[in-house]
């Protein structure tokens, strides 16, 4: 029973059924957000050392996603927080009415970083609404690829864009009594890094000149040129398509990605030493960091990497092909797993527009899914895309983003779900390179220039920013290792002669079919819902990891997940007057979610017109 | 004229967005110019850092370097043509780490491949741009009459630069990397 607020029951043959005893089964409140505001503004009125974050969104160059927040410099904490996209990107509007097999190519487009992902998840969603299975081949080097752009995906955040809030340079300016705590501590994991203590990491730390953000770059460059085999170019493939891929494998295709993939066996080793060291040495020395973007771990995770032996690309199957996946779907709650199954993740998903400038659809096109399962006229399957633009108000709409829940709660999404589902869930079949203990993930790195090594992720008693960042760094050596896995496997069927890479199939030009992807990108969760009438698009709806990320409230008044982790987040950073406050508690939480667009927070200091303004700039992925 | 210098004809810009897509329209055009073997023509889009690494490992390195590129200024009317040249100097390092945030999470950018291309000193002699004014940014996939009508005179002007055949009357306006988002920004 996964299901605690939707009417969704089953019955003894484990059959879903809707409730029969609720009159309006998917009702639910809207709260009035202008209770929330009132209260506010009473305190502010009353209270000089609490200020309204003011925002305007003025991003250089893409601005997309702004944070609101009303902060407490006096009592350090933060008492309200609003997130908002500030662009509409409407890939759902430009697919309508097309050919499914555009869908590729078009939706690879909705990210800078992610192209291929979605040009996957689409061809996925395509193979279930018409029945395709792609032959093994196909399907392993889809997971090769995959697992190279992760390669490429988590050293780019780890070191160029988070790693500076870690940096000499940053931690200098913003706590600096813990560098002369930094120059004494000791690196527990020299033998694999090689720097002596936590000061020499940071100072290599440093944006633009320290030798990890060096050789951050340089490493995204190894991951480039081994995705380029596969794919043909990066970021937007031109090989993913509906079936299989389209490129011939050979063995020297296969010995060309493998040069690359090597060094990240090193360099994962060193990833997780690097990061184990810092963020230690940080909860350490001041326990209430475990508070810093901290919330419940609550996500969702489609799962990734298909076994060739499993994957059919049917809804009826799709339990069984998801369960079998490298890294296992399903829904957290609390940190306990509810669910792996992909219809009962299909089935819980929700989205909602109450505070978005969107108009809410009418109608229901599907009242359950092709097994019977209860959806709600919430579901992506009976969504339809009206934008509304509108005035911005805190109390009504204030955000291009939707808010998509499961059974009724706000869901985060990273790469680091991926790894906490199935290191929890213990569901995926049994690899020499990785082991899953319920509490951990242990990762099994041949040698290279390092000796072999076994890694262990632990599952963190506290869900925050450092936790988040940590899991991403052990999601390198995770990525490489299942890529390492799947490359065997291609090489083996090689050898067996089974070298087709991709299904020939027919666009219907008649009935109705539906599907939906199921894919991760390098920040998580990611599904293409569609519906093809007549051998066109009648409907495609995304949800991308920052949909669920950057979610404005929920009709009753949850927060999303960022306005959520920044809420409880206390501001730990020194400053003796309000002008020399820089935010960097409430930057390295909303950093650490790897937000999909670049991101103006701006946060006024109490009794000052003092505004920072800072971008937290990932990878250029639309919301909507 | 000069010749045999190493030269780089590059586009950057968006693709389907009206006469800001007037570079990678003109992609063709560029790579059908009668130009010797010392002049390549490729597109740049492909993400500043990439740009920026793929140059490092050229050996030898371009001598001269030509971007094709339309950014909206202020002072211009829409199909006017100005040639920058580009004479170093970089923003405060805040901006120069915006930049590398933005090329590497995807964003097509000409100043930030200028700025991250200085940074790490992958230009030699010569960078050229060619920027065509495109007015405001409308989705699309067609140019506007004014920015066609343009095509012929900003391929002469390409190729004039690449052969190294630069007249008197080629008016070249200097582009600071100091001062290139205040430029830029003037819109």
């Amino acid at each position: 029973m996964c299901f605690k607020n939707l009417p969704i029951a089953f019955d003894e043959q484990g059959n879903a059924y809707l409730k029969e005893d609720v009159a309006n089964p998917y009702e639910y409140k809207v709260v009035d957000l202008g209770v929330e505001q009132d209260k506010l503004k009473s305190l502010m009125e009353k209270n000089g050392f609490i200020r309204s974050v003011d925002y305007d969104p003025v991003t250089r160059v893409a601005g997309a996603l702004a944070f609101h927040s009303v902060v407490d410099l006096e009592q350090r904490k933060v008492l309200s927080t609003n997130s908002m996209a500030t662009l509409f990107r409407g890939y759902e509007i430009i697919l309508k009415g097309r050919d499914p097999r555009d869908a590729a190519y078009i939706s690879s487009r909705a990210c800078g970083v992610c192209g291929g992902v979605h040009a996957t998840t689409s061809a996925l969603a395509i193979e279930m609404a018409l029945g395709i299975k792609p032959p093994p081949l196909g399907i392993v080097m889809r997971n090769i690829l995959l697992a190279i752009e992760y390669l490429y995906d988590h050293p780019l955040h780890l070191f160029l864009l988070s790693g500076p809030d870690y940096s000499e340079e940053l931690v200098g300016a913003t706590n600096p009594e813990l560098l002369a705590k930094a120059e004494k501590a000791k690196a527990r994991n020299k033998a694999v890094h090689g720097y002596d203590t936590i000061l020499d990491i940071m100072k290599d730390l440093n944006p633009l000149k320290g030798k990890l953000y060096l050789e951050a770059l340089s490493m995204t460059r190894v991951a480039r040129e081994a995705y380029v085999q596969i794919g043909g170019k990066y970021p937007h493939p031109q090989s993913v398509i509906p079936g299989g891929i389209s490129v011939t494998v050979t063995i020297s295709t296969l010995n060309e990605v493998y040069s690359r993939l090597i060094k990240f066996f090193d360099y994962g080793q060193k990833t997780t030493g690097i990061w184990d060291d810092i963020f230690d040495f940080f909860l350490e020395e001041d326990p209430r960091y475990e508070q810093c973007g901290v919330r419940p771990a609550t996500m969702a995770d489609t799962g990734v990497w298909d076994r060739p032996d499993s994957y059919d690309g049917t809804f009826e199957n799709c339990d069984k092909w998801g369960n079998d996946r490298w890294s296992t779907p399903g829904v957290l709650v609390d940190g306990e797993v509810v669910t792996t199954n992909l219809s009962e993740l299909n089935a819980g998903l929700e989205e909602f527009v109450e505070h978005s400038y969107y108009e809410k659809w009418d109608g229901q096109t599907y009242k359950t899914d092709a097994n019977g399962m209860p959806l709600s006229p919430n579901h992506p399957w009976n969504k339809d895309t009206i934008p509304k633009p509108g005035k911005q108000s805190w109390r009504d709409r204030y955000s291009w983003d939707t808010c998509p829940t499961w059974d009724r709660m706000p869901m985060e999404a990273g790469a680091y779900s991926r790894m906490y589902l199935t290191a929890k869930a213990q569901r995926a079949p049994a690899s020499p390179y990785l082991e899953n203990t319920g509490h951990s993930m242990k990762i099994n790195v041949p040698k290279y220039n390092l000796p072999e090594a076994q890694l262990e992720w632990k599952i963190p008693k506290h869900w925050n920013a450092f936790e988040r960042n940590r899991a991403r760094a052990y999601c390198i050596p995770y990525s490489a290792m299942v890529a390492m896995e799947n490359w065997q496997l291609a090489m083996q069927l090689l050898r067996n002669g089974e070298t087709a890479v991709s299904t020939p199939y027919e666009i219907p030009k008649s009935g109705t079919q539906i599907g939906f992807g199921a894919w991760g990108a390098g920040r998580g969760f990611l599904t293409h819902h569609l519906i093809v009438e007549s051998g066109l698009i009648k409907n495609y709806q995304i949800i991308t990891p920052s949909t669920l990320n950057a979610a404005p409230r929920a009709p009753w008044g949850a927060p999303g997940p960022y306005e959520e982790a920044v809420l409880n987040t206390p501001i730990l950073e020194k400053f003796n007057l309000p002008e020399e406050y820089k935010g960097i508690d409430i930057l390295r939480a909303i950093r650490s979610f790897d937000p999909c667009m670049p991101c103006t927070t701006h946060i006024m200091a109490k009794d000052s017109e003092h505004v920072v303004t800072r971008e937290v700039t990932t990878c250029a992925c639309g919301i909507e | 004229m000069e010749l045999n210098k190493k030269t780089l004809v590059g586009t950057v810009g968006y693709h389907i967005l009206g006469n800001h897509s007037l570079p990678p329209i003109l992609l063709p055009h560029l790579k059908r110019l009668d130009m010797p073997a010392h002049v390549k023509v490729d597109e740049l889009n492909w993400g500043p850092v990439a740009v920026v690494q793929m140059l490092e490992a050229e050996i030898p390195s371009f001598d001269r370097v030509i971007i094709v590129c339309a950014i909206e200024r202020s002072h211009r009317s829409i199909g006017d043509i100005s040639v920058f040249k580009w004479l170093g100097g970089l923003p405060e390092t805040a901006q120069i780490q915006a930049c590398v945030g933005d090329a590497a999470t995807g964003v097509i950018s000409v100043e930030n491949l200028l700025v991250i291309g200085e940074y790490f000193n992958v230009w030699n002699d010569e960078v050229y741009l060619v920027d065509v004014e495109p007015g405001p940014e409308i989705a699309g996939e067609d140019l506007t009459p004014a920015v066609q009508k343009k095509i012929p005179t900003v391929l002469a002007l390409v190729k004039q630069l690449a052969l190294g055949d630069l007249t008197d009357d080629l008016q070249i306006e200097p582009l600071f990397g100091d001062r290139i988002f205040q430029t830029s920004m003037e819109v």
